[in-house]
């Protein structure tokens, strides 16, 4: 390959004076796949959505097949032949196949669309990826990889050359992926550049040939894929080998919660372990590897199919239904927005929410105002929430006293237990700081915390013993002082083989008895 | 009229509009609201001044003082308006409307609607007026049409909470059968020949306040309190804001929702039995699909967001009261009917139209 089609050439893009991408080089020739990775925040997004006309660089230009091009819109960057499929799937759901496809370029006949002229076309594109979806289906009722077929199919459509796959597996079903890594083949074998996605390390040495990783905006490797193994790649994702912090590991106490076999269809696999006093325990995986479904399925949120869960109540654990597991634990949630904060309400109906029943007056039906107004009073100084009174509305807090609202709401019920799905989700850095400290604080007083984070500093700051998560399956116990890349390499779905190396057992037959005491007591 | 159309526009009583409201009013007359404050200044050691002032800072926010303009606005300029008599009918008049309305309110601030409120009151009042025609007791006639209004309210909220079905599809196919269902068991007559002691017990005056006008008094008062003090109202509100936080929260989002429309069904055969009593028969026609906007318009018009979350039921009824209020001045002004219903129209346009701007302003 003399020449690469596609060339990027020292590319940076800044937000007000923060460097999201610093003089990034990419270059892809045409039959190529290039496997963009990255851990989350490396700037893979940002450098596709430049590629993709979403976003204009700062610096650097762009060169396709010996042309050098700017884009200012989606438009000039789908004129250049790039197609860009995205991870969340943009399609109209109860539009048609054909229609979903043609949606930005109807062909007009007589002042009409022409239905016939799309169809046809639509037939012909399905059949080039060898897809067999009716064209007249409607999209509602396809799965999520005929979904994505649909996807690529309009990008083909529109004789894309480029195609950008932004996490193209995160959504689909075992035999789906298969059948869509035999089109991302088929598409190499027509001479389109890919430019490949993902968090999964093993998919990518199955279809790409070409690597290249970022880390906080700047390339941290590239080059031909076969040179590298997993190590080598989460090397770069991570930087190199990092410092932990001594860390005090909670002894052996007695168990707040149990869940044995906990399955849910198609989303989460027997699911076992057990949480102890005291102690803060990180479910890590991926986007997508099925952790918030964890914490979904335990507290009643979501339904299972299978398994139970059982809480120390009064010494003894005890069988409850999920519904009711909510009695014993809070629960922040990921989205604080959705389904945390009643945002037109004031910062006190806000904290005691989940607890009213506590603050009410001796006829036991009205809530009294001091009881409920001491409560988050309470709450608000012992959290260093900022709020000039109780009566601001939540909606305009910042999202780090949102937060912290959410938090105070827990603590003044202050159950046994804390489900926390990204505790610091879009809060600025000092709030985190404090965040994480009441998270500590919590777990020295006692509490048990269930945490999830798609950071794995924060993980690492935090917790004292991870479940890894992968393909809605625990797949491996790691201790608290596990370093950052045996996360990457097990949350990535590449443990068995690195596990294999590093002479543990492989995934699936995680031994959350005697072996994960073993490694908490060292 | 139509010179009103401002001080209708501010008739607004939900208390989160209060700093809106507040705004609207200094806007209009920023000059007296700076004397009055100077005045406030001067005379800090005068006590009446001062009470007198705290008075109407706060009255001035509520719906009430805007009401009370209105009323005297009213009373000035048309005939008849203030005598005793028309405002113990209108008051009448208002009960019956002002207890579905307050059934509605529920529903709206959880989120939902109910369609179906004036049909089950129609489909309840005759199922009870057969009942004292043919069988006996009034007693039990009364209790009969609150326990078929709570059934049908208990329907209608088992198809929404817990069947997740769409209130507006639920309650719209129920309005359909029990208004069918009513003509069929009547084969569209009036029920009458009511024993005469229903109607005297049920319209029995007090004084000149009639027993109706009172229910909607007390009933009012306790619906306010449950809401806004109570914690089942709490939960509504919380519900109606956000039904996935509210589950989060541990709060029984779905039995909320059920009794919001439980509730909206025994308010629906509490109206029933008053209207029942007042025509002295029970007719299908009492459902009429025009109640269904007077009591959403009233409800809307009195601060109750159609969106969920936003209402009081003081509020409500104030709603009620002035949507009544209107279609008395038109009719003590001989305004003909087609124009009242156009004039009714454009006040709660109006009015909506004016919340929605203020929601826009907001974000």
């Amino acid at each position: 390959m003399s020449e690469s089609y596609l060339k990027m050439k020292g590319i940076s893009k800044h937000f007000f004076g923060t460097y999201v991408l610093k003089n990034v080089d990419l270059k892809v020739g045409e039959g190529e796949v290039l496997a963009l990775m990255g851990a989350n925040g490396a700037g893979k997004s940002t450098l596709m959505n430049i590629l993709g006309g979403v976003l204009e660089p700062n610096e650097g230009s762009i060169t396709i097949g010996g042309a050098s091009r700017t884009f200012r819109s989606v438009s000039d960057s789908e004129k250049a032949g790039i197609g860009f499929i995205h991870q969340e799937l943009a399609l109209c759901p109860t539009m048609t196949v054909a229609e979903n496809m043609f949606i930005n370029r109807f062909p007009v006949k007589g002042g009409v669309i022409d239905r016939r002229v799309i169809r046809e076309q639509a037939k012909t594109v399905l059949d080039t990826l060898g897809c067999k979806i009716d064209v007249l289906e409607i999209v509602r009722n396809l799965s999520a990889g005929d979904k994505q077929l649909v996807e690529i199919a309009r990008a083909l459509l529109t004789n894309a050359k480029i195609l950008i796959f932004d996490e193209p597996t995160s959504s689909l079903a075992l035999e789906e992926k298969s059948r869509f890594f035999d089109i991302i083949r088929a598409l190499q074998k027509e001479q389109k550049v890919i430019i490949y996605i993902t968090h999964f390390l093993d998919e990518i040495f199955s279809i790409c040939d070409q690597v290249q990783v970022l880390r906080n905006g700047e390339t941290s490797g590239d080059g031909i894929l076969k040179d590298y193994n997993h190590h080598d790649i989460v090397s770069m994702m991570v930087g190199d080998l990092d410092i932990r912090k001594e860390k005090k590991i909670s002894k052996a106490a007695d168990k707040v919660l149990k869940v044995d076999q906990l399955s849910r269809t198609g989303v989460l696999d027997s699911i076992s372990f057990e949480l102890h006093r005291g102690e803060i325990l990180g479910l890590w995986g991926l986007m997508g590897s099925g952790r918030t479904e964890v914490l979904r399925a335990i507290s009643g949120l979501d339904p299972i199919d299978a398994g139970h869960i059982s809480v120390n109540f009064n010494g003894s654990m005890q069988k409850v239904h999920p519904k009711r597991v909510k009695k014993w634990a809070g629960m922040v949630t990921e989205n604080r927005r959705e389904d945390g904060l009643f945002l037109p309400l004031s910062v006190a109906s806000n904290i005691s929410s989940a607890n009213l029943m506590t603050l009410l007056s001796k006829n036991r039906f009205t809530v009294q105002k001091q009881k409920e107004e001491q409560a988050a009073r309470n709450q608000v100084e012992a959290l260093n929430i900022k709020i000039s009174n109780l009566d601001q509305t939540a909606g305009t807090l910042s999202g780090g006293n949102q937060q912290k609202v959410i938090l105070a709401r827990w603590l003044s019920k202050a159950p046994p237990i804390f489900f926390m799905d990204e505790p610091t989700r879009g809060v600025d850095v000092g709030a985190k700081n404090e965040i994480h400290n009441i998270i500590k604080n919590l777990s020295g007083r006692g509490f048990s915390l269930l945490v999830v984070s798609s950071e794995i500093e924060e993980m690492m700051e935090l917790c004292h013993r991870y479940l890894v998560i992968h393909s809605g399956r625990i797949v491996k116990e790691l201790p608290g002082e596990a370093a950052k890349k045996d996360l990457m390499i097990w949350a990535s779905g590449a443990g068995s083989e690195a596990g294999s190396e590093a002479g543990s057992e492989a995934p699936g037959n995680v031994n959350l008895g005697t072996e994960g005491e073993a490694e908490r007591e060292k | 009229m139509f010179q009103q159309a401002p001080c209708i526009i501010c008739l607004k009583p939900a208390d989160r509009v209060k700093d809106v409201y507040l705004h609207i009013s200094i806007k209009k007359s920023e000059g007296t609201w700076n004397m009055l404050d100077q005045t406030q200044n001067e005379d800090r050691n005068s006590s009446t001044t001062q009470l007198m002032l705290t008075f109407f800072k706060s009255v001035s926010n509520s719906p009430l003082f805007i009401f009370g303009v209105i009323a005297v606005v009213l009373s000035i300029t048309v005939p008849n308006f203030l005598s005793v008599r028309n405002i113990v009918n209108l008051l009448t008049q208002s009960s019956t409307i002002g207890l579905m309305a307050l059934g509605m309110t529920f529903v709206l601030i959880l989120g939902g609607l109910d369609l179906s409120i004036p049909a089950n009151m129609a489909f309840s009042g005759i199922l009870g007026a057969l009942y004292m025609r043919d069988i006996g007791s009034p007693v039990i006639a009364a209790l009969i049409m609150v326990a078929v209004g709570t059934a049908v309210g208990c329907i209608n909220g088992f198809a929404v909470a817990k069947l997740k079905m769409i209130p507006f599809i639920v309650t719209l196919s129920m309005q359909a059968i029990l208004i069918g269902s009513s003509i069929w068991i009547t084969k569209n007559d009036s029920v009458y020949n009511l024993p005469d002691a229903f109607g005297d017990t049920i319209l029995f005056r007090m004084g000149i306040v009639p027993l109706p006008v009172l229910v909607l008094f007390v009933i009012t008062i306790i619906t306010h309190i449950v809401l806004k003090l109570s914690f089942f109202g709490r939960w509504i509100y919380y519900v109606g804001i956000n039904k996935n936080a509210a589950g989060v929260s541990g709060i029984p989002a779905e039995t909320v929702t059920f009794f919001g429309y439980l509730l909206s069904g025994f308010f629906s055969g509490l109206a029933a039995i008053i209207v029942t009593a007042r025509l002295n028969s029970a007719s299908a026609s009492m459902g009429s699909e025009n109640i269904v906007l007077d009591i959403v318009s009233s409800a809307v018009v009195g601060g109750v967001s159609i969106y969920g979350g936003v209402g009081t039921a003081l509020g409500a009824v104030i709603g009620v009261i002035f949507i009544t209020v209107i279609t008395n001045t038109m009719n003590l002004l001989h305004v003909p009917y087609y124009l009242t219903l156009v004039i009714k129209g454009l006040v709660i346009i109006s009015v909506v139209g004016f919340d929605s701007l203020r929601s826009i302003r907001r974000s």
